[in-house]
């Protein structure tokens, strides 16, 4: 009875598995194809996408500004999401409450309202198709993800070490860098990592704001899956999906990814 | 008597902590503390103790009331300048250092030189008992090494006073013993006035020069573990500390030789010293007798009850009482007495203690 149980559930954990990454599977075999348009199984097999990708000026450009914006945005959600999520865990002030549930609105509205508004308020500010811009956009989506991880690790330290740091004679800022900081680590790399991959793969808000002459790399990869489909594109996918997953891998290896997120 | 700060090293005066709920959590708390002198803040959760280290510690700001020390009211300091040495319960180590940076951090804020502090971390650990253990991180040390850490780290800084909040509740029974007496050697030695919270009157009765027992906010009474146990001064002192048993009597006789009216029977009172204040011929009161000091006998014509059940718990026997207006009492006998032989269950017996046993408050 157990015997059948325990092949019944590890049957459905294999089912559920092949439909999370069968998708990803093919995108990885059609990356290596030969053909000049998607299909699957390639009628034989070549580098040659890879190589029209590194040569596409486009893909290039949308893949340094990405990485750029993602680089600026991950280190501005920490300086901005590491004082806000302090006051809303150590502080007690009017309102706490209220804004710690308001601080994940931007999770729960739909990205295209989001995309909408923050179009509305750019347009006349100047900021469209800026690297600001962009990088203030993206924050709106990374910022409640941060400002959670930091709060929930933070939540988690409790204050009795730097409570026993004060009695010993720290100030408020000697506690916060001295002790705090370093027992923060943990969830100072996983928020990053989090603000990082979200901000590099986002798009829905991106695709408001980019113009011809500024434009992130899964928007440049959007538009081109508009006009045409040839394996360009899944090597594109299969780019981006090793880069997250290698940023997981290194949160994993360095700190364990339970503890990152304050487990 | 010269001045009154030379005789008290701290005194608390009026000490109030409201945070708006139906009673302070601390209220109008008012004690001295000698120099050198080993408190207890003893009382149920709740009572207001933690909350009193706390006020000690700076870490809340009292609503009102001062805390002098040395002459000097430090409430208004923040926690950094008032030298003081917290233990916490959780140990709250800096798990990023090693042992002897986390006993050093004290000193470096305090700018202590180099070799300085190197030769008096070493002591302080020396103290501990844990002379070998600088280069260790916290995370591999045991519940009760960490706990020595913490000690060692508060007393490096020579402080004022060491606040101890129920440091023991998280060890093992046995080490609980051990570190019971560590802890009050490693205080007379050092000479560092103790104030030492916790809910467990053994630790307090074992460690305690004398107990501040708190109830509800408001300090119930304070003295030496003798007097607490002994001379309770209020119904919730005398059930709080050990056990004891309350019977519903009624006085007579205060002018001559106070006399105690329980069950029909006339019963020696205490002194009259000893008795509440205000009371008169017919106040009804509680008697209150620790269970050791109930004595059986054959029945004599004086205070009976039937024995209801006995109990071998080792040491002693105990014997559960039963009155004749249903009032339970319980006995705690030698097992090899004449009275514990006595105690057969449905057995009428004679039950006497002397009236120096007896505490009465007002019902």
């Amino acid at each position: 009875m157990t015997k059948l149980l325990s092949f019944i559930s590890r049957t459905y954990v294999i089912i559920v598995f092949c439909i999370v990454f069968m998708p990803m599977a093919i995108i990885l075999v059609i990356s290596f194809s030969a053909d000049s348009y998607l299909s699957f199984p390639p009628s034989g097999w070549s580098l040659k996408w890879y190589a029209a990708v590194l040569g596409n000026t486009g893909f290039m450009q949308g893949f340094r500004n990405s990485a750029l914006i993602a680089v600026i945005v991950a280190g501005l959600s920490l300086v901005l999401g590491l004082p806000a999520a302090y006051a809303l865990v150590r502080l007690d002030f009017p309102g706490r409450t209220l804004i710690r549930s308001l601080v994940i609105a931007p999770l729960v509205l739909p990205a295209m309202m989001l995309g909408l508004g923050i179009l509305m308020v750019f347009t006349p500010a100047g900021l469209v198709a800026t690297y600001p811009g962009l990088v203030l956009a993206h924050l709106v989506m990374t910022l409640p993800f941060s400002i959670r991880i930091l709060q929930t690790a933070l939540s988690n330290l409790g204050t009795d070490v730097d409570e026993a740091a004060m009695t010993l004679g720290a100030r408020p800022l000697q506690v916060f860098v001295q002790i705090t900081l370093p027992r923060l680590t943990p969830g100072v790399i996983a928020s990053s990592a989090i603000a990082l991959i979200l901000s590099f793969d986002e798009i829905v808000l991106s695709l408001f704001i980019v113009g011809p002459r500024l434009q992130t790399l899964p928007v440049a990869l959007y538009r081109y899956v508009d006009e045409r489909t040839d394996p360009m594109v899944a090597v594109l996918a299969v780019l981006m999906i090793t880069l997250s997953l290698a940023i997981v891998l290194i949160v994993e290896r360095s700190i364990g990814f339970a503890k990152a997120f304050g487990r | 008597m010269t001045s009154p700060a030379m005789t008290a090293h701290i005194r608390i005066r009026e000490l109030t902590f409201d945070y708006g709920g139906d009673r302070p959590a601390v209220d109008a708390l008012s004690f001295d503390i000698a120099k050198g002198e080993f408190i207890g803040l003893l009382g149920p959760s709740g009572c207001g103790k933690s909350t009193t280290l706390r006020m000690f510690a700076g870490l809340l700001a009292p609503t009102s009331g001062q805390i002098v020390i040395n002459g000097e009211d430090i409430v208004a300091r923040p926690p950094w300048e008032r030298n003081m040495g917290l233990v916490f319960q959780s140990y709250a180590l800096f798990p990023h250092m090693t042992v002897a940076q986390n006993v050093a951090f004290g000193l470096r804020l305090r700018k202590v030189g180099k070799a300085e502090t190197a030769s008096r971390v070493a002591e302080a650990l020396r103290a501990v008992r844990l002379d070998n253990f600088g280069s260790r991180r916290p995370a591999e040390l045991s519940g009760g090494q960490q706990q020595r850490v913490a000690i060692a780290r508060a007393i490096v800084i020579q402080p004022e006073i060491l606040l101890l909040d129920e440091p023991l509740s998280n060890l093992d029974a046995r080490l609980r013993d051990e570190m019971r007496f560590e802890i009050r050697d490693i205080q007379t030695r050092t000479g560092i006035t103790t104030l030492f919270v916790t809910h467990d009157q053994q630790e307090a009765l074992t460690m305690c020069d004398r107990i501040a027992v708190m109830n509800g906010g408001r300090l119930e009474q304070i003295g030496t573990p003798v007097a607490v146990y002994d001379q309770a001064a209020t119904p919730f002192v005398a059930n709080f500390i050990g056990r004891a048993n309350s019977v519903p009597a009624t006085l007579s006789h205060l002018s001559g030789a106070p006399q105690l009216r329980l069950e029909g029977q006339w019963l020696p009172a205490p002194r009259a010293e000893d008795l509440p204040v205000g009371v008169t011929d017919g106040t009804r009161v509680s008697a209150m007798v620790r269970p050791h000091a109930i004595r059986l006998a054959k029945p004599d014509g004086g205070l009976t009850a039937r024995v209801v059940r006995r109990v071998f718990v080792g040491s002693v026997v105990e014997v559960e009482l039963q009155l004749a207006d249903n009032h339970t009492l319980i006995a705690e006998l030698r097992p090899d007495s004449d009275g514990a032989a006595l105690a057969e269950p449905g057995a009428e017996v004679a039950i006497s203690w002397r009236p120096t046993d007896m505490r009465i408050f007002a019902a």
